[in-house]
């Protein structure tokens, strides 16, 4: 069947329960009137009155009752209205209101983990693309010299900036520092982070993204799968925290989730070894392989499109009950995980 | 050839990976793992505005949207230059309405002006004089008028005939090039559209009845009693070929390596109109009978995306840091072999064979456009249940 018609349906109230409110209401017993009740008071704004999870927008009234404190998203006016500044779901823990944004993008934070696209070749720094309000810079002296050689960097290399990245170029950083205007300063001095190759990518909503949707920051956000399905090579999956996700076909001491034991004094040798850091060229990759990186690439979508959290385990499990899913449901193993493949999947894994 | 040259921002290493990945044989794996005549999933409805003749919404999945709103209205028919000249021949078409009540179908042609069908397309981002905008709109267009159908329909009498204002509107960013999409949505809106009944007869001033209800369908559903033909609007579907690989419905990323793309415009070969007194059966609407209208190629945005350096030429990988000799510095640009794993973007055109089965795999029996209409059709359908 080519084509999946989907009937449209009435929007669906967001998938994310308000974990705040039923903890609030055992810890909250005495503690005055109810956000509900008072929501429905308001005079003008009826879809409010559902108990806080509709959407609100940018101007509209939350409360014009002096007890609550304004959070996240919202603005005091008068020294008792409290407004939504960003369109999204009203949450409250105790007193606080604040609006979780439906889209917002990525606030580099140190330290974060990041996959960046190089937009701008400038003369002694690149500008990325880290799905930021501002693009990040990454400077020329952030990088690591193929060969692990330890110099300052000179008017050669500055003609030369694009060896080693170019316009279009993906890559994995981390975030360095943070600017005065909330711009991003990233480095790449290590050998986990460089160019990206051998892989697809794909751009989810990262982590701010409302809903509790999204890349989520968690312990680890690379990984490597050791035997995926099929008898394919290891696949290595980097969820960037700012939402820009790259799956790979794992290559034996390259990468991200290399180990790197190496010490500052041996990272010249390690270095050379490993020089394929600046490389656009792929190696051979299967079918299987292929095939497996397209699948996982599919469980990622599911999980942005149902507002599910992206993170190891989920795409994890995903990944296992797609490949169950698809020996289940079709006669001939198919990887597509669109229309009605996608909904079960998506219902397994919210527990639904 | 039409340009839909936007510089597209993906790395060599991917674009080698998707074109790896593509051109698999025997069957290709895709970024998004559909099968290689697979549509996105799409979300469909039709007469959602309120004021038009007749509408459609159509949602991919990765968020593309586009809405078509049909308008239509009464408008005099000009005289041909001709018969402005030579009063016989304009007598003579008065002698043609005669037999127009009863058949319709085989009149003459001379009645019918191109000029009947308006359509505008608006693109987000874009100026409505924008050369891929003005093309896009005119590929639409072309399929609707190459049919001929359409402005047969739209004929009231030899002195009137409606006037339809076709508005192509893309809502979302054009995240893919939105050919498949609008074709798609503008026949949706027009097999949901529906004009006022005519309750004058002959030549008269047209006079129509209020009763909205008592509307007609422009493309009557089929097994309705009609003196019109059953035939479909057409549909324009975009095929891009990777080697080859053949796909449907490409995707932003998948046009990036494309070698060649094309857009075929497909309809229904008119079946004779279905006496008054039979009932067309089930199995006769299957019998469905393709018909092309016309092939465009687009050129595909790969042949602007950058070359991927390999690894022997690239001196950051060869260890050379300060090796800047300037034939290292013009490696980038200057003509490599092809090597495994290293993007090159396509050049020069694609064979024969290829181009051929592409149409083919677009026309062939239950192949992917008798499909599509089936799938819009049942959508026709369902909205008509809803009411």
């Amino acid at each position: 069947m080519p084509i999946i018609i989907i009937q449209p349906q009435a929007v669906a109230p967001p998938m994310i329960k308000d974990s705040d409110a039923s903890s609030d209401s055992s810890s909250d017993n005495g503690g005055g009137a109810d956000i509900d009740i008072d929501m429905t008071g308001m005079e003008s704004h009826p879809q409010s009155g559902s108990g806080g999870a509709g959407i609100v927008t940018p101007g509209q009234i939350i409360t014009t009752d002096s007890q609550w404190m304004r959070g996240h998203g919202t603005q005091l006016v008068n020294s008792s209205t409290i407004k939504a500044t960003v369109a999204g779901t009203v949450s409250r823990t105790n007193k606080l209101l604040s609006v979780s944004a439906m889209r917002a993008r990525y606030i580099p934070e140190v330290g974060d983990l990041v996959v960046g696209r190089i937009i701008e070749v400038q003369a002694k720094r690149w500008r990325v693309d880290v799905n930021a309000p501002q693009n990040a810079a990454l400077p020329l002296s952030s990088i690591n010299l193929p060969g692990g050689i330890l110099r300052k960097r000179t008017e050669t290399d500055e003609l030369a900036i694009r060896n080693f990245f170019s316009e279009g170029d993906l890559l994995v950083a981390e975030v360095q520092g943070l600017l005065g205007d909330g711009g991003a300063m990233l480095h790449t001095r290590s050998l986990k982070f460089g160019k990206l190759r051998n892989g697809l990518f794909l751009a989810v909503k990262g982590q701010g993204g409302g809903h509790g949707g999204g890349v989520v920051k968690s312990r680890r956000q690379t990984w490597t799968i050791d035997s995926p399905e099929g008898g394919g090579k290891a696949i290595d999956v980097i969820l960037g925290v700012n939402g820009y996700v790259w799956i790979q076909m794992h290559v034996h001491g390259e990468g991200v989730t290399a180990e790197t034991k190496v010490g500052l004094n041996r990272l010249d040798e390690a270095a050379a070894s490993a020089g394929n850091v600046y490389s656009s060229q792929n190696d051979r990759i299967d079918r299987e392989t292929t095939r497996e990186i397209a699948r996982l690439r599919g469980v990622v979508t599911v999980l942005a499109e149902y507002g599910l959290r992206i993170d190891e385990e989920m795409v994890m499990r995903g990944y296992r009950e797609a490949v169950e899913l698809a020996k289940e449901m079709d006669a001939v193993e198919d990887i597509y995980l669109g229309g009605e493949k996608g909904d079960t999947l998506a219902r397994i894994l919210s527990g639904r | 050839m039409a340009t839909n040259q936007q510089q597209v921002l993906i790395s060599p290493a991917e674009l080698a990976y998707l074109h790896a990945s593509l051109s698999l044989s025997p069957e290709p794996i895709r970024p998004d793992g559909r099968s290689s005549t697979q549509f996105r999933p799409l979300v469909a409805e039709t007469d959602i505005l309120p004021g038009t003749n007749g509408s459609a919404r159509i949602c991919f999945a990765d968020g593309s949207e586009a809405i078509v709103g049909v308008k239509v209205e009464v408008e005099k028919t000009k005289p041909k230059a001709g018969a402005m000249i030579n009063p016989e021949e304009g007598k003579e078409e008065k002698g043609d309405t005669g037999v127009e009540g009863g058949g319709g179908f085989d009149d003459d042609k001379k009645n019918y002006s191109n000029d009947w069908v308006e359509l505008a397309v608006d693109i987000p981002g874009h100026r409505d004089d924008d050369p891929g905008t003005a093309f896009l709109g005119n590929m639409i267009l072309e399929a609707l008028l190459e049919d001929g159908e359409l402005v047969k329909r739209l004929r009231i009498n030899s002195r009137f005939h409606w006037k339809m204002y076709l508005d192509v509107l893309l809502i979302s960013q054009p995240l893919s090039y939105p050919l498949p999409l609008l074709s798609l949505t503008t026949h949706l809106a027009l097999l949901s559209t529906r004009l006022p009944c005519l309750i004058s007869e002959g030549d008269e001033d047209p006079m129509f009845d209020d009763d909205w209800a008592a509307s007609t369908n422009l493309y009557p559903p089929r097994g309705e009693k009609s003196k019109l033909s059953t035939s479909r609007p057409p549909i324009t579907l975009l095929v891009m070929s990777v080697g080859h690989s053949i796909l449907f419905d490409p995707t932003y990323e998948e046009l990036a390596v494309a070698d060649a793309v094309l857009a075929v415009s497909v309809s229904e070969e008119p079946t004779k109109p279905v006496p008054q007194d039979t009932i067309a059966t089930p199995k006769q609407a299957k019998d469905r009978a393709l018909r092309l209208l016309s092939i465009r190629s687009i050129d595909p945005p790969s042949r602007i995306t950058p070359p991927g350096v390999p690894n022997g030429l690239n001196p950051a990988t060869n260890g050379e840091v300060a090796g800047l000799q300037p034939k290292h510095a013009e490696a980038r640009t200057a003509e490599v072999p092809a090597t495994e794993g290293v993007w090159k973007a396509p050049r020069g055109g694609v064979s024969r064979s290829v181009l051929s089965a592409m149409v083919f795999k677009a026309l062939e029996k239950g192949g992917v456009a008798d499909e599509v209409l089936d799938g819009l059709q049942g959508v026709e359908m369902a909205s008509e249940i809803l009411e």
